[in-house]
């Protein structure tokens, strides 16, 4: 009897369970319905991001990104040292350098005497930023400046380091910076690539720079860095051969798109797609590109303002004004590379001429930006892919010497797109050699960029190969200090 | 209670159950649409049900026991019943609690307590409902429940309190707190305004007159007088030995460091502010406006105070998205400001195609529209009329337009208008001045390259304080720079007959001039280039640029060659290192010349070299050449061990078989220390009319004593060859 009971109770037990559940199940379908993304399997952690729509309200809306390729030598430009020169020649303190792995160009060293600057600095605008006098052009502008003297980097060599900065690891295949951007950003304006790269060379020792920095990476290919050349072609194939008239060109493109829409009706290979896209905006690209290229109507305030080389194709000064044209015109990603900052020996004749070459046109793509309202929207960044030693390189003499790779400290401005204006951030050790006040991890940087443009650097994400894939891998955090 | 209705009502408490565990499982993935919204809102008005059902149901509970009440059906039907509409009640709390707590400005602690226990409290109060007819569920065990809910009640009823009210609401009265409302800057006092909120924010919480840490109260001026454990705190006029501040700097991995790692920190500015206070004698009655302008506490103050600017919100609906779709085109980009917002970004390119049809067309997304950018199109003053009615336009870029002063007006009604650029347009500076003001709203107007003068763009600033008014760069001639150097634009350095130099200048407007002679261009005296230039013969010409208001340019040299002789075919008799084959026997009369410089390496760039043999080539001439020179092309780098031939010898005849020594000549070796450079040398000679010509350079055999490769073989480049 009692085991009757049991079981009435165990029977009456689960239908009740069973009802109850269905009804619960019912609850959860309810609930399920105030969660949108709940049930998109894959693409979950894609949540917050249409690409093309920034996912909070964007402060800047374009990237200029002036990198000087090679490093150039902090302690010569903005970051005063000047118990350096007081140390002039001493050996430079064992718990100062510490373990610091070095290059195997100084590694062997005999000893690391310690140099100061040649050059003399002063203190310009109302955040009194020490500026030296190799950059008198930059010293006017301080104030529209943030100063970031307090980064630092994992990469001890160019390519790692270059490679870390632009595409947040130090292996290649990733997507650049841009590519990301374009990706999360979409166009602004759908007549030119959304991000395009310009290339100039100083006189200085100069380190390559390949076209795997601007790649997409695993992104779609739409989002690759165009490289706009010097020459007559700025962009390469872009121009019709001779004879071909518009029209023509406008069939065949009719034609090829119909023949590639059958493939891709017959695959649906997504990068089929991207191809005809490319083609139509190759086909707006050969009237905007001309345009955008052509200097010869720049008036002489101008002229006057970036300096006499803008008007020379392929020299750094051009492509400052290239890129203010660019930017102006919707293009979210500006990517320059100045080559010849790689200073290992015969410093102070070569940063001179280096920073010759850049301070005019740097100081007037702010200035430029700025007086055209743009400054606001568009973020604009100067610097390199590591920092300079405090110790010499090679033999030390008064005046010359050089200075090998130091990724534990460096400094870098940025100016417009939201960041606070006239600030210098972080400070380093008195002897330049370590970071004594907020650090800034090259992640935290380019956090802070992806933030400034209304992106979520932990929700700009691609999945790619099982994983998902950031600009910013697996850390990073804003600087939120730097943000006005 | 019909029994049916309690089975159905105990089935839903179930639901209830697994749809809340449900959402507190997915609680980061919950949209609230607006209607829920509002069902959310009411969470402070049915909370009040559950807690008085649960309260009188555990009091019930806790009698339920004794044997007058155990007996009695209608106390017993009457608790279950209770405690399931409490139950019930209390998961419609809960659920409108959860979605209240994803609005806006719900954060932190208390509300991560007040969510946990009004779970709780659900949770276990249903728990208690269905266990309670187990055989095992005794007064003992329904004592403990009954007291533990009423508990948890009253605990979730505080936190839910604090949420609502504040933390301190019921003892506020008594305490008579000060008033920490924004406060004009005017009558702000430094302490109780913006040192003494910063102390309440970062600090009171451990150390007030109750919960006094360290025996530190930092609540009022006495208390922080007085000090604590470890002494004064601060000492007015001296911040750096002030223990307040040596504590907040202090290494936060340091036990002392103040507030404890875990806690919000102090800002810089507030470190600051901190600092500066003390230092000047931490003075609690001084107020703000007795700072002089300028005087860092004083800016620093203003900026704590300054209500922190908020995001915009807007409170237009979003436009229709199959809209936005078709209206964007090719040369007319419309994006959302960020994902769900309604507010949109308009641009358009193409100055070819543009039309005012293409504002016309956005009148549907007018209230949307927040930013334009019509830079360089040819807007005029009837497109303005079109985009003043874009009722929530902040940002309107129309630098480089067709517009004027009349066209402006239109905008003047455009309320949220905070950023115009009209740089490059024809706005004079009276018209400009008189309608500024009308802007209400206008935080920054770009005036660059319009007919204002730098002293009109002063006065317009200093009329309109509350405006950005950006002027730029303007050339006022003291900006004296150096020109760039001429460039020389023919295709190559080297030609046959005659060549018209073409001498260019980037720079409109620039005058080059120059000369053949070697001596330094002048301004005035030497001859301007024009392309009518014509040279016969190899020259070395000087050029320097000149134009008004700037400097002229560093004097260029252009070295032209001629070489009137092509041979027909060229071959070498000896290799060419493995490194320096250029583009083999042709290299030499390619009209091409080679390069110098670290960032030129000579294997990249048209540099033909030997070393361990001579360099021998042979020409052929089809057509009988009447030569009476021969020119050879090379590099010095004395450094790396580049050095001129040795010996120059010219061979020459009707065929391969009968040539004669026609010349043979050295060159000038260089000196320890000489820059690189690149050299000419020509072998004259009799003039001779030759089929076949052989040029043997002789590299280096021995590189003098002074060089650190002394002895060795040099290295012989060269990259033209001149026939004459």
């Amino acid at each position: 009897m009692e085991k009757e009971i049991l079981e009435h109770g165990f029977s009456f037990n689960r239908r009740r369970f069973l009802s109850g559940m269905s009804l619960g199940l019912g609850s959860v379908a309810l609930g399920s319905l105030l969660m949108p993304d709940l049930l998109k399997g894959g693409n979950r952690e894609e949540e917050g991001l249409t690409p093309g729509i920034p996912h909070f309200a964007p402060k800047a809306k374009r990237v200029i990104y002036m990198f000087q390729n090679g490093a150039p030598s902090q302690q010569e430009l903005f970051d005063y040292k000047p118990k350096l020169r007081e140390m002039f020649g001493k050996e430079i303190p064992p718990s100062v350098r510490g373990m610091q792995r070095l290059t195997g160009m100084t590694a062997n060293q005999a000893s690391f005497p310690l140099v100061g600057s040649f050059v003399d600095f002063a203190q310009y605008g109302d955040s009194r930023a020490w500026v030296s006098n190799l950059m008198p052009y930059t010293a006017k502008i301080v104030n529209d400046l943030c100063f970031v003297k307090s980064m630092y980097t994992e990469a001890i060599n160019h390519d790692p380091a270059l490679t870390f900065l632009q595409t947040g690891s130090q292996q290649g295949n990733r997507p650049s910076m841009g590519s990301w951007l374009s990706y999360g950003l979409g166009n602004e304006n759908k007549n030119l690539p959304n991000f395009t790269v310009l290339l100039s060379r100083g006189v200085g020792n100069g380190q390559g720079v390949y076209s795997k920095l601007w790649s997409n990476g695993f992104l779609d290919s739409v989002h690759q860095g165009v490289q706009f050349s010097k020459g007559e072609d700025p962009v390469l194939y872009l121009r019709d051969p001779d004879g071909m008239n518009r029209q023509d060109r406008r069939d065949m493109l009719d034609n090829l798109a119909q023949l590639n829409d059958l493939s891709y009706q017959e695959f649906g290979d997504p990068e089929i797609a991207a191809k005809i896209k490319q083609y139509e905006m190759a086909y707006r690209m050969q009237t905007a590109v001309p345009e955008v290229m052509d200097l010869s109507r720049e008036s002489d305030d101008i002229v006057k303002l970036y300096g006499p080389e803008c008007l020379v194709p392929g020299t750094y000064a051009a492509n400052c004004l290239l890129a203010r044209k660019l930017s102006e015109n919707g293009v979210r990603f500006v990517q320059l590379y100045h080559q010849g900052w790689d200073q290992h020996g015969n410093l102070p004749f070569e940063i001179t001429k280096q920073a010759m070459d850049v301070d005019q046109a740097s100081a007037a793509l702010v200035t430029d930006l700025k007086q055209r309202g743009l400054l606001d929207e568009t973020l604009v960044i100067w610097g390199g892919e590591f920092g300079r030693t405090s110790y010499t390189q090679g033999k030390l003499a008064a005046d010359n010497y050089g200075r090998d790779h130091h990724p534990r400290c460096f400094t870098i401005w940025m100016a417009g797109g939201g960041i606070k204006p006239g600030m210098v951030y972080g400070e380093t050790d008195e002897l330049g050699y370590n970071i004594i006040k907020d650090p800034v991890h090259v992640h935290d940087f380019q956090a802070t960029i992806l933030h400034q443009l209304g992106l979520d650097h932990e929700k700009l994400v691609f999945r790619h190969l099982g994983r998902r894939y950031r600009l910013t891998d697996v850390s990073g955090k804003v600087i939120k200090d730097i943000i006005s | 209670m019909h029994s049916k209705f309690r089975t159905f009502a105990g089935q839903l408490l179930i639901a209830a159950n697994i749809f809340i565990l449900f959402l507190l499982f997915f609680e980061n993935k919950l949209v609230i649409p607006a209607w829920l919204q509002t069902i959310g809102r009411m969470h402070p008005l049915i909370l009040h049900f559950p807690i008085v059902i649960l309260l009188l149901a555990m009091l019930l509970e806790y009698f339920s026991f004794r044997p007058e009440y155990a007996k009695n059906q209608f106390y017993r039907n009457f608790l279950h019943n209770l405690l399931l509409a409490g139950s019930l009640l209390a998961a419609v709390t809960v659920i409108m609690g959860l979605f209240l707590s994803r609005e806006e400005g719900y954060e932190g602690e208390i509300l991560n307590y007040h969510k946990w226990t009004g779970a709780g409290i659900f949770f276990f109060a249903s728990f208690i409902y269905f266990i309670r007819s187990s055989t095992w569920y005794k007064a003992p065990v329904a004592k403990a429940g009954s007291l533990l809910t009423v508990a948890a009640l009253v605990v979730t009823g505080h936190y839910g309190a604090a949420l609502t009210h504040g933390m301190n609401f019921i003892w506020e009265p008594i305490e008579a707190r000060k008033e920490a409302a924004s406060i004009a800057p005017e009558q702000a006092v430094v302490f109780t305004h913006v040192v003494q909120p910063i102390l309440e924010q970062k600090c009171t919480s451990c150390h007030n007159a109750d919960k006094m840490k360290g025996q530190l109260s930092l609540t009022d001026a006495q208390s922080l007088l007085k000090g604590g454990k470890s002494g004064k705190v601060l000492v007015p006029g001296n911040p750096e030995i002030s223990l307040l501040l040596e504590r907040i700097h202090m290494p936060t991995e340091e036990k002392k460091h103040m507030p404890p790692s875990g806690k919000p920190q102090l800002t810089p500015q507030e470190t600051a502010i901190l600092h500066l206070w003390i230092k000047d004698q931490a003075k609690f009655d001084k107020k703000l406006a007795s700072y002089p302008s300028g005087d860092s506490l004083q800016i620093l103050a203003a900026a704590y105070l300054k209500p922190a600017s908020r995001e915009t919100e807007f409170d237009f609906p979003s436009a229709d998205e199959a809209e936005i779709t078709a209206l964007n085109s090719d040369y007319r980009t419309i994006v959302p400001l960020a994902k769900n917002s309604p507010a949109l970004a308009v641009n358009i390119y193409n100055r070819a195609t543009y039309t005012s049809k293409q504002l016309n067309e956005l009148d549907g997304i007018r209230k949307q529209v927040i930013a334009l950018n019509l830079n360089k199109m040819p807007v005029n003053d009837a497109d303005l009329e079109i985009i003043g009615k874009f009722e929530n336009l902040q940002k309107l870029n129309l630098n480089f337009t067709e517009i004027s002063a009349g066209g402006l007006k239109a905008l003047t009604g455009l309320k949220n208008l905070s950023s115009l650029a009209i740089s490059g347009t024809k706005i004079k500076y009276s018209e400009l001045s008189a309608l500024l003001p009308a802007f209400k709203n206008l935080k920054s107007v770009s005036v660059w390259n319009t007919p204002l003068s730098e002293p009109e763009i002063v006065q317009l600033q200093k009329a309109n304080g509350s405006m950005a008014i950006i002027g730029g760069f303007k050339d006022d001639g003291k900006n004296m720079l150096r020109l760039n150097p001429p460039q020389m634009k023919n295709s190559s350095p080297v030609f046959a007959g005659t060549m018209a130099l073409q001498l260019k200048h980037p720079i409109n407007g620039v005058e080059i001039r120059y000369t053949m002679d070697g001596s330094e261009p002048d301004s005035v005296k030497s001859p301007l280039a024009n392309d009518k230039l014509l040279l016969a013969k190899s020259e070395n010409i000087k050029a320097k640029a000149f134009k008004n208001g700037w400097y002229g340019s560093e004097t260029v040299q252009f070295e032209v060659y001629k070489c009137s002789f092509q041979p027909d075919s060229v071959h070498l008799l000896a290799p060419l290192n493995r490194v320096h084959q250029a583009t083999g026997a042709k290299t030499f009369f390619d009209q091409k010349l080679g390069v110098i410089g670290a960032n030129n390496p000579a294997w990249a760039n048209n540099w033909a070299g030997v070393k361990d043999n001579d360099m021998v080539l042979v020409s052929e001439f089809k057509k009988p050449a009447l030569i009476s020179s021969v020119g050879i092309h090379y590099m010095i780098e004395e450094d790396t061990g580049i050095f001129p031939p040795e010996i120059v010898e010219v061979w020459g005849g009707k065929d391969a078989e009968s040539m004669k020594l026609l010349s043979k000549f050295k060159t000038e070796m260089p000196a320890k220390g000489d820059k690189p450079s690149l050299k000419t040398m020509e072998g004259k000679f009799k003039p001779q009319t030759v089929s076949c010509l052989k040029i043997v350079a002789k590299p280096l055999n021995k590189i003098p004593e002074w060089h650190k490769s002394k002895g060795n073989k040099a290295l012989l480049l060269v990259d033209e060859m001149f026939l004459n």
